[in-house]
């Protein structure tokens, strides 16, 4: 790898800088704003993808800032790993930005300023994040990326959304502030935070306590954007923000800002031979194991569509960190493979549950019964993406996930593989009733969703043997007060108040119409400002599956493993 | 070009008696005096910079007596800065006077007064000098707060001016007891005398004990801050911006120049006590200050809560006693000024525009003043200690100062200090945005009973809080350029 000194890390970044100038300038005519947000995703996607042809030729080009704090300097560089998350990120933001155009117009909702402001500084920052060249720059965007998110996630302004807003920036902050204890540890012991492939030398010479204490606290700081569990509760609330937010920050952007970080941390910072000197890679990948089934279990438990899918985005984001901290070279590739694989399949299937919230206000599994009929462009994309999700073949799903189990079985661990198949296994049990029901079911006709209901291991045995107390038991319930009355009946367990609330927004109630839904040819379903960019996602889900060689992500994977784990791959 | 260090403390005592003795004939006289001496004390200030920058420390003997027995100026790397931010800041906030007032003479005069006080302390060579110009900021101090003209600043100038002077002969205690001890008062002189008298020496000890106590009064350091909330909020938003920047830091800046250049490092480590109870203070001021900002209802009681934990922090970076916290002290003693000041005199448009001075009536803010939400936003959030802005490179210099001394507990609550900081700012950033604004009848009721609100955001006061911004993120950006500065008069400490 040479370096090649060029202004454009630099000026990827400031592209989306200058976007938010622009759109706020242009905030009185929505037409000319939009435009600016299309233009602004054009030259970042142009300035990030004119970088591949030189780094994919062992090139890092490389924009040196001089000094930041003392000892640390300020320099950007587009090497093979940030090449694939700043080429990830701008590339999906393009695709995301027609389809916020058509989401938020096709709701009406307040404060689009703000909200494309805010979107194009959370790229900014997350192509901050990707080009960060030690660890003091990416913390730098680490931060800036939260702050950025922060008014899209409290975008809606209800009691919920900010309670979640505030819950997002006291996770994530509390994970930048582990994160910095982390970074000055390393800096104290090693006087450098600079990433070197294969991890910084004077780690091997460091305090084995100090050394395991910072990757502690890096592993954990940035793993709350990763959303580790235990340290995952903010993902699912943060649903409360508009789909495309959801999609592309929380599914790719933002929380892979914390997976990328932690792959940072294991291949340019620890390295693997050192993570495996100390015995760093288990214990992570146990943690990322445990969150990848417990997530999906949760996830059969949600009705709520965006819900479940943050709790299937939770268990996904671990397959990466299980590659990473797995450390044998098969697995690393996996894992980095899946960033790219599950941002193309986790976007579509946001994109279809968008699509659905703007056409039908359905925003509940248990509703969608014969959607199919109504939006079947939407609901075949969305069965393309969830197979990948499973990990079966022609989808991205599955070639990240080939090399997981290879990589895992090579690092002599095969109870992951085991981890991996079951977790396949649980993706279907929690995605595809959703695809059949949709086709071939009807809003009269269809079983019980969600799968799972009720307290995990059954309701509780009464002492006497009595039979537990049902609806209706209580005299509250006989004789209901005026306010209840008024209410439709509905089942606690299913009933989501955001929904409803959201439903009563826009004048609109939830629920397939009476007679069942009209069948909607193809192309009328949506406006094509949402269906194009779900046919563009579901496209690059099985492009990635059949010829993953062809889509550099593969190549720059290939590219870093080489390096960190002096490995050739063919 | 080293007359403009002595210029720079007597051309604004010189102006202020302007305003007055004029103003007998031309009412309205102190806002040109003012205008026109701080633009040369800007001048001045550069000058100073400047030459430090190109030729490195130089110093000044008053009247031409020769140190230890003259006065001795000192213009190095580390005060010079300082000199720039206060001639900046005095400018900024004669500039948002003329809007927001007061716009009376005798404000005037009191202003440049403290400009002189404040420059004299942070360019002084000698401890006794130093306790004069300390006297004249909180003289100075003690009638600005109470320009307010509400029974409640007059009550908190009072409060004030008593536990000043109490803080100031405290010092004063501590610079006989030096003199005793050494019979000098030059801080050179001192520092080459004090150790054949011994550091632990009782005297030197117990000079060092009523030293740091008096200008930890000045700092407001918890438990002696209980002056300044009251002095932060009930003088005028002008006056509140102005001792916010600058006041506690100047005193700041005179406990380092003492603990360092009169003590040394060696005496903090010939006198362990001294440094672990400094460490102890800083830690619990910070977390105090930031628990007892939560709770506030007045944000520029908030504000000011604000100050003593973050002046906890300025502290901890120079009691952990390494190069490195000490620069990360330094940067943050100026990064909080330029901050704090531009949050002040966000809150004094906020509260002269809308009405909005307590919490709850922030409520949906930002529509109606985007552009000033944005800045206030902006400075919360490089409070909070988001990077690149300038509350950053501090924090980040003293963990990494604390860390390599292996003070493990003052790092961890430095590191915390930042969900410390979002635990008061965020609400407030949460409540501008994201929360619906007050239905209008109490709002008109608020304006009538705060007797303020209702005028036009002033483009003037306006661009002042722009600068602050401005400054407080491009000198986080360009940090380096400020350790520069400090590096060769650090690297003699150590």
């Amino acid at each position: 790898m040479s370096t090649v000194t060029s202004w454009l890390p630099l000026a990827a970044v400031l592209a989306p800088i200058a976007g938010i100038v622009l759109i706020l300038a242009t905030r009185r005519q929505p037409n000319v704003r939009e435009g600016a947000t299309i233009l602004t995703a054009v030259s970042t996607l142009v300035l990030v993808a004119s970088m591949v042809p030189t780094v994919l030729s062992g090139g890092v080009p490389t924009a040196d800032l001089g000094g930041f704090v003392p000892g640390v300097a300020f320099v950007l560089r587009a090497d093979p790993l940030g090449m694939i998350f700043a080429l990830l990120a701008s590339f999906l933001w393009l695709i995301t930005s027609f389809y916020s155009i058509g989401y938020m117009r096709g709701l009406s909702e307040h404060s689009q300023t703000r909200y494309f402001a805010a979107f194009a500084g959370s790229i900014a920052s997350a192509v901050g994040v990707a080009f960060a060249s030690n660890l003091i720059v990416l913390y730098v965007f680490y931060e800036l990326l939260t702050v950025a998110t922060y008014p899209l996630v409290a975008h809606d302004q209800t009691k919920e959304a900010r309670t979640a807003g505030r819950k997002y920036l006291a996770y994530t902050f509390g994970g930048g502030v582990a994160a910095l204890a982390g970074t000055a540890l390393i800096f104290v012991a090693t006087g450098t935070v600079a990433f070197t492939p294969g991890g910084i030398a004077e780690l091997a010479t460091v305090d084995p306590l100090v050394g395991k204490a910072a990757f502690a606290l890096l592993a954990g700081g940035f793993g709350v954007k990763a959303a580790l569990m235990p340290i995952h509760s903010w993902l699912p609330d943060a649903m409360v923000a508009p789909t495309p937010v959801s999609g592309l920050l929380h599914a790719v952007a933002v929380v892979k800002s914390g997976v990328f970080a932690i792959a940072r941390v294991v291949i340019d910072v620890f390295g693997p031979v050192q993570m495996s000197e100390w015995g760093l890679g288990i214990p992570l990948a146990i943690v990322a194991a445990a969150t990848i089934l417990i997530a999906s279990v949760i996830a059969l438990r949600q009705d709520n569509l965006k819900r479940r899918l943050a709790y299937s985005t939770i268990s996904q984001l671990s397959y990466i960190i299980l590659g990473l901290a797995l450390l044998s070279p098969a697995a690393m590739v996996g894992g980095l493979l899946h960033i790219p694989a599950h941002a193309f399949m986790k976007l579509t299937l946001f994109f279809a549950a968008g699509a659905i919230h703007v056409e039908t206000h359905i925003d509940d599994i248990s509703d969608m019964a014969g959607i199919g009929r109504r939006m079947p462009v939407t609901m075949i994309a969305f069965a393309i993406a969830s197979v990948g999700m499973a990990g079966l073949p022609v989808v991205a799903g599955f070639v990240s996930k080939w090399y997981l189990l290879i990589g895992s079985v090579d690092a002599g661990h095969s109870i992951f593989v085991l981890v991996l198949l079951a977790s396949g296994l649980l993706n279907i049990g929690y995605f595809w009733p959703i695809v059949y029901q949709a086709f071939f079911q009807t809003p009269a006709d269809s079983d019980a969703k969600p799968l799972l209901e009720g307290p995990f291991g059954g309701s509780p045995t009464r002492t006497d043997g009595g039979e537990p107390a049902s609806e209706g038991e209580y005299a509250v319930d006989r004789n209901p007060s005026d306010l209840e009355k008024d209410k439709p009946k509905s089942d606690p367990e299913t009933d989501n108040s955001d929904s409803e609330a959201h439903a009563e927004d826009h004048g609109h109630h939830g629920g397939p119409p009476a007679g069942g839904w009209d069948w909607h040819p193809f192309g009328t379903e949506s406006t094509w400002f949402m269906l194009g960019p779900i046919l563009v996602t579901a496209t690059g889900a099985i492009v990635l599956g059949i010829d993953p060689q062809g889509a550099i992500f593969l190549d720059l994977i290939f590219d870093v493993v080489e390096t960190a784990a002096e490995v050739t791959f063919p | 070009m080293t007359d403009a260090l002595v210029l720079l403390v007597g051309m604004p005592i010189f102006a202020a008696i302007l305003p007055i003795a004029g103003g007998i004939m031309w009412n309205g006289l102190g806002r040109y005096v003012a205008i026109a001496a701080t633009l040369v004390q800007v001048t001045l200030a550069g000058i100073v910079l400047n030459s430090v920058l190109t030729n490195g420390s130089f110093s000044y003997e008053v009247g031409g007596y020769m140190p230890p027995f003259g006065i001795e100026l000192v213009g190095d790397g580390i005060s010079a800065p300082l000199l720039v931010l206060i001639a900046l800041v005095t400018l900024g906030v004669v500039v948002y006077s003329l809007h927001a007032g007061p716009h009376s003479d005798a404000f005037y005069s009191e202003l440049l007064l403290l400009l002189a006080g404040l420059s004299g302390l942070v360019a002084t060579g000698d401890v006794f000098n130093l306790y004069v110009f300390l006297e004249i900021t909180g003289l100075a101090t003690y009638a600005l707060v109470a320009s307010g003209r509400s029974p409640k600043a007059a009550y908190a100038s009072l409060k004030y001016l008593i536990v000043g002077t109490i803080g100031a002969s405290f010092y004063l205690l501590g610079v006989g007891y030096l003199f005793v001890a050494t019979g000098t008062l030059n801080m050179a002189d001192l520092a080459a005398k004090i150790p054949a008298v011994g550091y632990d020496s009782p005297l030197i000890v117990t000079a060092f004990a009523f030293i740091a106590v008096g200008l930890a009064v000045k700092v407001a350091l918890f438990p002696l801050h209980t002056w300044q909330p009251d002095a932060y909020a009930e003088s005028p938003h002008s006056v509140s911006a102005y001792i916010a920047a600058l006041v506690s830091t100047a005193a700041a800046y005179g406990l380092f120049r003492i603990v360092y250049e009169v003590f040394t490092v060696e005496f903090l480590e010939a006198v362990p006590l001294a440094r672990d109870a400094f460490l102890a203070f800083a830690g619990v001021s910070i977390i105090v200050g930031a628990v007892l900002a939560v709770v506030q209802t007045d944000l520029k009681r908030m504000l000011a809560y604000s100050s003593v934990s973050h002046f906890g922090l300025v502290v901890a970076g120079f009691a952990i006693a390494n190069e490195t916290a000490l620069t990360g002290g330094l940067i943050h003693l100026v990064g909080h000024g330029i901050m704090k000041g531009g949050l002040f005199l966000a809150v004094g448009v906020f509260a002269t525009t809308a009405g909005a001075r307590r919490v709850e009536e922030f409520d949906g803010l930002a529509n109606r003043l985007p552009l000033l939400s944005g800045l206030f936003a902006i400075l919360a959030f490089s409070m909070v200690g988001v990077p690149p802005a300038i509350g950053f490179p501090g924090k980040w210099n003293i963990v990494v100062g604390a860390v390599e001394a292996g003070e493990w507990a003052i790092a961890a609550i430095v590191v915390g200090s930042t969900l410390l900081t979002l635990g008061y700012f965020g609400r407030i950033v949460e409540r501008m945005y994201f929360a619906d604004p007050q239905p209008s009848e109490t709002e008109q009721a608020t304006i009538v009973a705060d007797g303020e609100g209702g005028l036009e955001p002033s483009s003037l006061m306006v661009a002042v809080v722009v600068v602050a911004v401005v400054g407080a993120v491009g000198l986080g950006i360009g940090v380096s350029e400020l350790v520069g500065t400090y590096e060769p008069v650090l690297e003699v400490y150590f």
